[in-house]
């Protein structure tokens, strides 16, 4: 029996479950078809010679292990890089565009500091393949940055000093500008929900919060 | 003309290089990526015990963009993570790829994994131990006997363990260190290099986390710097997320029994205390600081360390200190409720600080403790308690030395050899100065994190504020000294004569300057001074603080919510609001992480860390967010610099843990208080 006035400790609000199956169906939608195409390849006869292997579905492509040229289009920019199919888009964006606010911190997609935004969406780019990034519009914490449509949400980090050790702050970004372009007014423990997907390990937490609810009350892109 | 008036000290402004950090410009060392870089490793033992059972080294060297590859068995494995060889190789795929190759088989031994196997219990007391214990046991009222624990917690540096030696074309040697000690890892890189230090420049302008784990270029840096040397090539050398848990150091564990008592009137009489500290496999680096803060009574206290199949210990913000304060907070809470005191009363009645008094009664205001009603007696599934407890920091001083140059336009650079592991140290360059010139920030650019900058001290021992301010202070100082010199000459007086106040020089016949109109007086480039050592802004007294904590507990999932806490901190004058605020909100969030989530678990047969990641290492998450009320504790007398980082992050779990006892009626004496805790807790009084 609930005393007047109390409530249990609330369970994940709705929004966040939202999130987190969109991220699922996301990751389901990019065609991932199973454990093969993440694991380290192995020397076997059929990925050392490609054209020994049989395809195995004709609307499946395929590929030998070694790097080839694809087209991305990374902060409105387009570059051409060499890609092995094992490659993530962290590994693309840090070593070969040599965009190092991306951060790898926990390596399993469970910190948010390897964010950027994949058309519009929030996602964690050591978890996606970087061949899958060709033909989707990805924007990292440079270009946020850059952008002026998102000066409020960078000019309330800065204000609020939103940041320690900073490490973690440009996976906040990213993850905040994908809030800031849905356009939604959010109270406090709103924002704490949606924010709930990033880590921070020096505390800086309030800090984030502040900003991040001051930025969209103030100028969310409607 | 003149500047803008001077911000005060406590200035709201961020700290002058948030912008790099928000929009993802600042380069750390693992962001540095010099053309022809090569990435090295060690090659890491995966259990706590056991032997290599066999590997392929060539199989491994065959593998394309592997440039060498050793396997080393010169000691028997001594944990999950104890180095067996080293690899280096064109990239991290390669990396991979080589490890594959190798083939490394290891067979797992008899690894010590739980502390209770080594536990030896606590011994008795010798005779004279005995006797003592027994006339303090007379004169008691109450005591509590009882075993508080808590758990093993790992840094967890959002930025790991991470060194790129970079081979210059004359042959000196650049080295990017994710450090809190600059100036050390100059003279170890040198030794390590083989070089002079002079030609050897180490660089940390952005580090990305550092509580105590990150003096020293480490392992890492030596590795990186051999590889740097034989290859002529940079090298990179970063730990993995794992590798950063299993060795890149912890807080020990402790089991820690206490069997104390306390009169009626409210006094602590003294006990027993034995205080074993569950380390790595050193033995070694452990420790608890227990008794401390209030008058304790007498205590018979002994030590021990348990050492386990795992990770050494590192200094951890505060270290030893948390631990204690859990345990002897909770103890405090306990004897109290034995006595039907008030537990702030009861702290007061025993505190040795006038100020941690004030403290407390404040706090406790501030936390609405009258409504805290006794011991689990609130109705309804989900109960709110309330808890407190207080911690201290002292205050010595020390060395720092400063370069501040001023230009023609005005402008001045300041540069200290000094790191930034969050702490927003670039205030100190920045804002320590513009207080003593007057000047608006925009005057003024601070530069830290180079080895060829005046020697700063490192970050630990919550130093680095109460050292470096004083000496940009100085700086400041002969800079206005050395522009008087100028406009007293220009004026045909004597310098003495001259005045300077909030940007402006005077004479006592109404003449003026400001600053910017003075600095024309530098026609051969630039003056420079040297800031030193000195006692101005000595801040006397301990950077003493209070904490309370409001905490909501569902007794039926035994989820804990923390609502509130209160932080009151003291720490002199605060060089920067805002980086005053970001040290206590962190540190009283990594004091409820310590409190309710972290533990490093080792798998008991092998000894691997089985939560070596951060998915099931927990930390504390957006989502747990308490209303934070940071309270910078200060006297209008203030006039120096204290110690702010560490006293912040020790109270926190003690706090929680008396709140959470406050409002289910039951204890839970060991760290982390999860949700089984809980609901076993409750089981337990049920039944009693």
């Amino acid at each position: 029996m609930t005393a007047p006035g109390r409530d249990p400790v609330p369970a994940p609000a709705a929004k966040s479950a939202q999130f987190s199956s969109t991220r699922r169906q996301f990751l389901r939608g990019l065609g991932l078809v199973g454990a093969a195409s993440v694991c380290p390849p192995l020397t076997t006869a059929a990925t050392a010679n490609p054209a020994n292997a049989k395809p195995s579905h004709p609307d499946l492509e395929e590929y030998g292990r070694d790097p080839q040229p694809v087209i991305l289009q990374i902060n409105g920019q387009t570059h051409t890089v060499s890609v092995a199919p094992r490659d993530t888009l962290l590994d693309v964006l840090r070593h070969q565009l040599n965009l190092t606010g991306t951060k790898s911190i926990c390596e399993h997609g469970a910190c948010g500091g390897c964010s950027v935004l994949w058309d519009g969406r929030a996602v964690p780019t050591c978890l996606c393949l970087a061949r899958e990034a060709a033909g989707h519009e990805i924007l990292t914490v440079e270009g946020i940055a850059d952008d002026p449509r998102f000066a409020p949400l960078i000019e309330a980090f800065c204000a609020h000093d939103a940041a320690q050790c900073g490490f973690c702050i440009p996976g906040f970004v990213v993850r905040a500008a994908e809030l800031f372009l849905q356009g939604e007014r959010m109270s406090t423990e709103e924002v704490q929900i949606a924010l709930s997907g990033n880590l921070c390990r020096c505390g800086t937490h309030a800090k984030i919060v502040t900003a991040v609810t001051a930025a969209l009350s103030a100028g969310a892109i409607a | 003309m003149s500047a803008s008036p001077a911000p005060a000290m406590e200035n709201v402004a961020a700290r002058p290089d948030i912008r790099e950090k928000v929009t993802g410009h600042a380069r750390y060392t693992v962001d540095k990526q010099p053309r022809g870089m090569v990435w090295a490793r060690y090659l890491r033992f995966p259990y706590g015990a056991g032997r290599i059972a066999g590997f392929n080294i060539d199989a491994a060297r065959a593998v394309p963009g592997v440039l060498e590859v050793s396997v080393r068995a010169d000691h028997p494995p001594r944990c999950a993570g104890d180095v067996i060889g080293e690899m280096v190789a064109e990239s991290p795929a390669a990396l991979d790829d080589g490890l594959a190759a190798l083939r490394l088989q290891c067979r797992p031994g008899q690894p010590t994994t739980n502390p209770d196997d080594a536990h030896a219990g606590v011994p008795p007391p010798n005779d004279e131990e005995a006797a003592t214990l027994k006339s303090i046991f007379a004169d008691a009222t109450v005591t509590v006997e009882a075993e508080y624990r808590t758990a093993v917690q790992t840094h967890s540096c959002f930025e790991p363990h991470a060194v790129t030696a970079i081979p210059q074309d004359n042959g000196d040697l650049e080295v990017a260190v994710s450090t809190q000690s600059l100036m050390s890892c100059q003279e170890q890189s040198a030794r390590a290099a083989d070089l002079p230090a002079s030609r050897v420049r180490v660089k940390a302008e952005y580090v990305g986390g550092g509580f105590g784990s990150k003096f020293g270029i480490g392992a890492e840096g030596n590795l990186a710097i051999k590889w740097a040397r034989e290859l002529k090539r940079p090298c990179r050398v970063a730990l993995s997320r794992q590798e950063e848990h299993e060795m890149g150091g912890n807080r020990p564990g402790s089991i820690q029994y206490y069997h104390l008592a306390a009169a009626a009137d409210g006094r602590l009489l003294g006990g027993r205390m034995h205080l074993v500290s569950v380390v790595g496999h050193t033995g070694r680096g452990g420790g608890v600081r227990a008794p401390s803060y209030y008058r304790w009574g007498e205590i018979v206290r002994t030590d021990d360390q348990i050492a386990l199949n795992s990770g050494l210990p590192r200094a951890f913000r505060a270290p030893a200190w948390p631990q204690a304060s859990f345990a002897m907070e909770s103890v405090l809470d306990e004897l109290a409720a034995r006595l039907g005191m008030d537990p702030v009363e009861f702290r007061i009645r025993n505190e040795t600080s006038e100020r941690r008094q004030r403290q407390l009664r404040q706090g406790a205001e501030l936390i609405g403790w009258n409504e805290r009603p006794p011991d689990g007696t609130m109705t309804g599934v989900v109960k709110t308690g309330w808890g407190c407890g207080v911690a201290s920091w002292g205050n010595s001083q020390g060395r720092c030395a400063v370069d501040l140059d001023v230009y023609p336009s005005g402008h001045l650079e300041v540069r200290i050899g000094i790191q930034d592991m969050g702490t927003g140290a670039t205030v100190l360059a920045v804002d320590v100065a513009a207080w003593h010139l007057g000047l608006d920030r925009k005057w003024i650019t601070g530069k830290i994190g180079v080895s060829d900058y005046p020697p700063g001290p490192a970050s630990g021992g919550s130093i680095t504020s109460r050292f470096t301010a004083p000496a940009v202070r100085d700086a400041a100082e002969k800079a206005v000294t050395a522009l008087k010199a100028r406009i007293a000459a220009e004026w045909e007086l004597a310098p003495n004569d001259v005045t300077y106040a909030q940007g402006v020089f005077r004479a006592a016949d109404g003449r003026e300057r400001s600053w910017v109109e003075a600095c024309r007086t530098i026609t051969d480039g630039k003056i420079n001074v040297r800031g030193e050592f000195n006692d101005r802004y000595w801040g006397h007294g301990n950077s003493d603080t209070a904490q309370f904590a409001k905490v909501d507990v569902d007794t039926e999932t035994g989820l804990i919510r923390v609502r509130k806490i209160v932080a009151i901190q003291a720490c002199g004058l605060a060089v920067n609001r805002l980086t005053a605020e970001n040290q206590i909100e962190g540190g009283v969030i990594q004091g409820m992480s310590y409190a309710l989530f972290e533990d490093r678990r080792l798998d008991g047969p092998t000894g691997a860390q089985y939560n070596a990641d951060l998915l099931q290492y927990k930390i504390s998450g957006i989502g747990d967010l308490p209303e934070i009320v940071a309270i910078i504790d200060r006297d209008e007398e203030e006039d120096g610099v204290r110690s702010l980082g560490e006293p912040t992050t020790i109270p926190t779990a003690g706090a929680i843990a008396n709140a959470v006892a406050n409002a289910i009626g039951a204890r839970v004496r060991e760290l982390p208080i999860t949700p089984a805790r809980v609901l076993a807790a409750l089981e337990e009084r049920g039944s009693a």
